[in-house]
């Protein structure tokens, strides 16, 4: 099982999909790409405490973090 | 007390210290649960943003929040080194060599976002795109 994590006023939301489901990967890819197109940045964990930014659906990638648009404070 | 007195006791009290035991039991089970995760269905979204920021720390920066209140990230392109603080504005310091503050930024994710969401946003920006975290950020003072 592999996981979308999306902040959002609840804390976070999480879409959970089985990686060996493929209409299920093919529903999480176009949840990447809604959201990063919505301004979302993905980000994905490559060890502990330590990520990268991914601009492209990884089906491989156990969770996938998603968080907003950046903004000045 | 003739013998179906006794069996109507026995009837009684047993099931009633059955479920006496089970209800002791379930309470320390809740409350050994609560001392080591939080129930993401009944926490608060605080509470779900605070785990998931802890889910996403190295244990030297979950240390260091835990003690003092913030943890330290390194921009992916300068390589300088940031303390973020508990709080949502103006609670990122730039840190000179000697570990001084030399600056203060502030930016965040857009829209109202728990805190622990904040501050992760704040780290995963620092550590994976630098350049654009501080291109929409906001420099609000510098110590000498």
């Amino acid at each position: 099982m592999a996981v979308q994590i999306v902040m959002d006023l609840t804390g976070d939301t999480r879409h959970e999909f089985d990686t060996a489901d493929a209409m299920a990967v093919s529903q999480a890819e176009r949840r990447f790409k809604w959201l990063t197109g919505a301004g979302f940045t993905a980000a994905v964990r490559t060890a502990e405490g330590r990520s990268e930014l991914i601009r492209n659906f990884d089906p491989t990638a156990e969770e996938t973090l998603f968080f907003p648009r950046l903004q000045g404070g | 007390m003739n013998a179906d007195t006794l069996l109507l006791g026995i009837g009684f009290s047993v099931p009633l210290t059955f479920g006496l035991l089970s209800a002791a039991f379930d309470v320390a089970a809740h409350r050994s649960r609560r001392r080591n995760s939080i129930p993401l269905a009944r926490s608060t979204p605080e509470d779900r943003a605070e785990a998931l920021l802890n889910e996403w720390l190295c244990p030297e920066q979950r240390a260091t929040l835990e003690r003092h209140g913030y943890f330290e990230v390194r921009g992916c392109h300068t390589g300088k080194r940031y303390r973020i603080r508990r709080g949502r504005n103006m609670n990122i310091e730039e840190l000179g060599k000697n570990g001084a503050q030399v600056a203060v930024w502030c930016f965040g994710p857009a829209g109202h976002l728990p805190l622990g969401d904040v501050m992760l946003t704040q780290k995963l920006a620092l550590e994976t795109n630098e350049q654009a975290a501080l291109g929409v950020a906001n420099r609000l003072r510098r110590r000498t």
